[in-house]
């Protein structure tokens, strides 16, 4: 199977099931057979550890690096260099990662929610346009922009599927989800009323001084 | 964060706060009696840590995803601008919808704290076809508020704008008032003598709204998670009170566009 | 009779009123507003309501209905003139990129786009996304595009600041430089002097502080030198056969004969009135802002277009006005401003000359290499950047001691606040809130200055407090020499005495402000000669702006 195929919403799985380290290895830019089938592996899987990295993943239990068929022993040391790595890194969610087990478990959970969304899907997809031949208005991006535009797409939609995960285990308010999720109350709040008027998120009621919000049907 | 027209809302990143790169100079002894060039330019790396910085603004991505969901295909990025040559008997000026305002007194904590707001978007707040549906809410951590208070957000001012601004303001109360049980409002602004005529008698009627005739002074939060503290002077003395939500009474301006035309035609704006 | 043509601006409450008013009374309307969708109910301002009679709608069902009124939304006007009784609009409708009619107001576009924004319809206290409704209430979807981010909007030039600040963050300096001169010939020079309007805007500050767009702008140029990268400016291969003369090698000059070039015409002379180019980047930006060096290679570049530069070229005096207006097709004067105001105080004539010179003259002689000794006691009045520069220059010279006098205080100080920090650190002393009153002098030459106190009274019409002399605070300070540096006026001589063009109180040449055209056919100006003083970037603008009037005009001939 081509590098390129890598689904990042699986990645994301695994991880979340207990896996300590993934290793992609592609054939070198310029070498693959459907072209670019490596550099757009590259692309998902640098956004992918940029989704992973938000969640309190040590960045480096995922990685890309390049070989040939005809490289036995360069294979060799790229898996035992890795297989070190991780070693050192230990179990996932402990010392070597920003957020701990079980929490990290959970948030996992959203990073393959997040990666599973359209938009992040989509957006990785339009890289390659993007750089090469320009947005739906024929304008180029640079690098950096993209790299830009994703980052703050990957912020925003983890936090939404947080927000939407807290929702599913019920009716909660503002304040409520803010205290759970560790983000500041106010933008609970704009995302709040952002997913009302995208209609997946309706008032329950209030109870209170706290009005309550429910995902919908 | 500030709000401006047309802007993106900027997530703050892992990148957030990075110092500003500063520019290397020679010394003053360097320079004295020498024709040198002071600024001496930024190293490589430097260079490249700044450009990082950048947070390349865009709105619309151009992604075209939108276009992609869309089952009935309205969406369509080749609808053209139209430019339009038109004539016309007469002109009529009016101040549209864009609604802008005096620049407001830093120390009202307007752009600071999210729950200080100006009276324009509490009026979208308490409309039927708010984002919130009229549900009165502190954009701070979205509980109902219990103690609100409007302020004068511009002391300085003629009789008219003080006026509407209070009569606004109090009709504001009003609303919030019938819609939120066991609350209570406080008006903090100096009051002019035509809204003393006119409009005292009644709106000093009004229960749990509690008209002060003073200057607010500032608003902050001492700490996280704790009410608003408004400081305002009376009767030339400081007092200092909590609220859970502070509304900015704002001095309508005139949008630099319409003012634009309004000069070019000669005209007066409605 | 035809029914009556009117113009509503504005679709907010009001003007939804007043167009169902004139509709029903017979005339008909056009209704215009900025905003993609019409106006939202009000609270009134005028009244005390009942809360269940709160808001007063706008009845947009009608207006919408109304088969006399004309509504255009997502529309700005490019242009109005007014003649006798008559308006004159041309209007500029930009797209919604949705087609409402089709849109059936399933949401699944809001759901899925990326980008949240302030919501403009509710003052912005909570989000839209980039496509989505304007107005819950008529639900017309639009998507949000600006035409350019606020760095470049702001910027008089509009340089594409986004791609090449993200060019260098790639790594790729060349392309950065070759973005920046798509727009720009000068990106050293400006890259060192600009006062970055650009960083003003940027969105940065509101997180912490301004992205260092300009001296972004500077590294790139200075890899180019430094790799010893020669670049080469492809021009089109068929030039068109007009003769283009272009008075004056300042920043005007050079970027409207940069632009003329690229445009493909062949014939280009500039006539250079110094035996230097670069006009006040040379002889008023002193050698340590902006070394010479540097601005001579990037007018090379202009050069080796195949643009002709005449130095010790006085329009006026080596070669007539009229000459150039006969020899060739158009003409662009960019002759800057380069006469120093007076002080108009008692003194300063007699002494001109003997201690007493304008900052214009001081910074040029002093660029040329001409400026005779330096020693005793400098003064400078004035608060702009000119004030500054002369007195950084003076310090550099060896004046023994520098002063700068100004009327104000530092926060008026017109001089960019970086240079003002900058000349006290070299020990340039400011006494602010000080006026001249008379220049003295003994035997010929300037021996000191009779100065007043002042204090800030009124803000006046530019919004800056007004200085009033203090009664009786007189005193007296001495020096050697004295450099009234407080404004620059232009120097029209070179049109002769007789000519027809039309200009302005302040001795500016009046122009059209979309192509740079003077009343006289085939003349276009711009630069410090028609707005003042100005910061080089808006006579960069200038140059262009005049650069794309001059190919209308040559091409529709």
């Amino acid at each position: 199977m081509c590098t390129g195929r890598l689904d990042p919403a699986i990645v994301a799985g695994a991880f979340r099931q207990g896996l300590d380290g993934l290793l992609t290895v592609g054939c070198y830019f310029g070498d693959c057979h459907y072209i670019t089938g490596n550099v757009q592996a590259k692309a998902k899987i640098d956004i992918t550890r940029k989704v992973l990295k938000h969640a309190g993943l040590n960045e480096e239990r995922l990685a890309f690096r390049q070989c040939s068929s005809g490289e036995a022993s360069v294979f060799v040391d790229l898996v035992s260099q890795f297989d070190e790595k991780i070693h050192s890194l230990g179990p996932l969610g402990g010392a070597g990662d920003r957020v701990k087990a079980p929490e990290i478990f959970k948030k996992l959970e959203t990073a393959e929610a997040a990666l599973t969304s359209e938009k992040i899907r989509w957006v990785i997809g339009k890289r390659t346009p993007f750089l090469e031949t320009g947005n739906i208005y024929g304008e180029i991006f640079t690098e950096h922009e993209f790299n830009r535009a994703v980052e703050m797409i990957i912020v925003e939609e983890t936090q939404v599927q947080e927000i939407l995960g807290g929702l599913k285990e019920g009716a909660r308010s503002v304040k409520d989800l803010a205290k759970r999720l560790d983000i500041p109350p106010e933008r609970v709040f704009r995302y709040i009323t952002a997913l009302q008027r995208k209609n997946l998120v309706a008032l329950q009621g209030v109870n209170g001084r706290s009005p309550v919000f429910q995902l919908t049907a | 964060m500030v709000y401006e027209k047309g802007r993106r809302y900027i997530i703050p990143f892992d990148d957030v706060p990075a110092d500003r790169a500063e520019m290397p100079e020679i010394s003053v002894e360097e320079r004295k009696g020498s024709f040198r060039e002071v600024e001496t330019g930024f190293p490589e790396a430097v260079a490249v840590a700044e450009a990082k910085r950048c947070l390349s603004c865009r709105r619309c991505l151009g992604c075209a995803l939108c276009w992609a969901e869309c089952e009935p295909e309205a969406i369509d990025f080749s609808i053209p601008d139209e430019e339009l040559e038109l004539d016309f008997d007469e002109v009529i000026i009016t101040r549209g919808q864009e609604n802008s305002f005096q620049p407001i007194d830093s120390h009202l904590g307007y752009g600071t704290y999210a729950d200080v707001i100006t009276d324009l978007q509490f009026e979208r707040m308490l409309s039927p076809t708010g984002p919130t549906d009229g549900l009165v809410v502190s954009p701070f951590d979205g509980e109902v508020p219990r103690r609100i208070a409007v302020i004068q957000g511009n002391a300085e001012g003629d009789e008219d704008h003080f006026l509407s601004s209070l009569v606004l303001g109090v009709n504001e109360s009003i609303l919030a008032l019938d819609r939120i049980e066991d609350m209570k409002v406080a008006l903090v602004s100096p009051i002019c003598q035509s809204f003393k005529k006119k409009f005292s008698p009644d709106a000093e009627k009004i229960p749990d709204l509690d008209i002060i005739e003073g200057a607010p002074e500032s608003v902050e939060r001492t700490q996280e998670e704790e009410p608003l503290i408004l400081t305002y002077s009376q009767d030339g003395k400081i007092k200092k009170e909590n609220f859970d939500l502070i509304v900015i009474l704002t001095k309508p301006e005139i949008s630099a566009e319409i003012s634009a035309l309004s000069q070019e035609l000669e005209q007066e704006v409605l | 009779m035809e029914n009556k043509r009117v113009l509503i601006i504005g679709g907010g409450l009001e003007g939804v009123r007043t167009a169902i008013e004139k509709a029903e009374a017979g005339a008909q309307v056009t209704l215009v507003e900025k905003f993609p969708t019409l106006g939202a109910e009000r609270i009134p301002r005028d009244r005390l309501i009942k809360p269940d009679n709160a808001f007063i709608n706008p009845d947009l069902d009608k207006v919408r209905n109304l088969s006399d009124v004309r509504i255009l939304t997502n529309s700005e006007f490019t242009k109005v003139t007014r003649e006798g009784g008559k308006v004159h609009a041309s209007v500029l409708k930009k797209s919604l990129r949705v087609d409402n009619s089709k849109c059936n107001d399933c949401k699944a576009c809001i759901k899925v786009c990326p980008v949240n924004m302030f919501d403009d319809f509710d003052e912005g206290y909570t989000w839209r996304t980039a496509v989505d409704y304007f107005n819950p209430a008529t639900g017309e979807y639009n998507i949000f595009k600006e035409d350019m981010p606020a760095c470049q909007s702001k910027c008089p030039v509009h340089l594409d600041i986004r791609r090449y600040v993200g060019q260098i963050a790639d790594g790729k300096y060349l392309e950065s430089l070759a973005t920046i001169r798509e727009r720009l010939p000068l990106p050293g020079s400006i890259g060192r002097i600009c006062p970055h309007p650009c960083e003003t805007a940027c969105n940065r500050q509101y997180l912490d502080k301004s992205i260092s767009i300009c001296f972004l702008k500077r590294y790139v140029a200075d890899v180019e030198i430094n790799e010893e990268v020669e670049p080469v400016y492809e021009t089109p291969e068929k030039k068109h056969p007009e003769k283009i003369a272009v008075v004056g090698a300042g920043p005007a000059g050079l970027t409207c004969a940069y632009d003329l070039a690229m445009m493909g015409y062949g014939q280009i002379k500039i006539f250079e009135a110094l035996p230097v180019p670069g006009g006040y980047l040379w002889v008023g930006i002193p050698e340590y802002r902006l070394p010479k060096k540097l601005l001579k290679r990037e007018v090379d570049l202009i050069a080796k277009m195949g643009v002709e530069i005449q130095y010790n070229a006085r329009i006026g005096k080596d070669i007539s006005f009229e000459d150039l207006i006969n020899d060739y097709d158009a003409v662009f004067i960019g002759a800057g401003c380069h006469q120093g105001l007076k002080l108009r105080i008692p003194g300063e004539d007699e002494y001109k000359g003997k201690g007493i010179v304008d900052c214009v003259t001081f910074l040029r002689e002093q660029a040329l290499g001409k400026f005779p000794e330096a020693g005793g006691k400098l003064i400078v009045i004035g608060g702009g950047n000119a004030a500054i520069d002369s007195a950084r220059v003076g310090w550099r010279m060896g004046f023994d001691e520098v002063y700068i006098l100004y009327r104000r205080t530092k926060k008026e100080m017109p001089a960019n606040p970086w240079e003002i920090d900058a000349a006290e650190e070299e020990g340039v002393i400011i006494q602010y809130l000080a006026a001249p009153v008379e220049i003295l002098g003994e035997n010929e030459r300037v021996t000191g200055i009779r100065c007043i106190k002042m204090e800030l009274g009124e803000p006046d019409a530019s919004g800056r407090r007004r200085p009033a002399p203090i009664e009786g605070s007189e005193y007296v300070i001495d020096a050697e020499t004295i450099i009234p540096a407080i404004s620059q006026g232009t120097d029209l001589s070179f049109l002769g005495e007789k000519h027809d063009f039309e200009l302005s109180r302040r001795n500016t040449f009046q122009i059209d402000v979309e192509t740079g055209a003077t009343n006289v056919p085939g003349v276009f100006a711009g630069g410090d000669v028609v707005s003042g003083p100005d910061i080089a970037i808006r006579a960069v603008a200038a140059g262009k702006r005049a650069a794309l009037g001059i190919d209308k005009y040559l091409r529709s001939k």
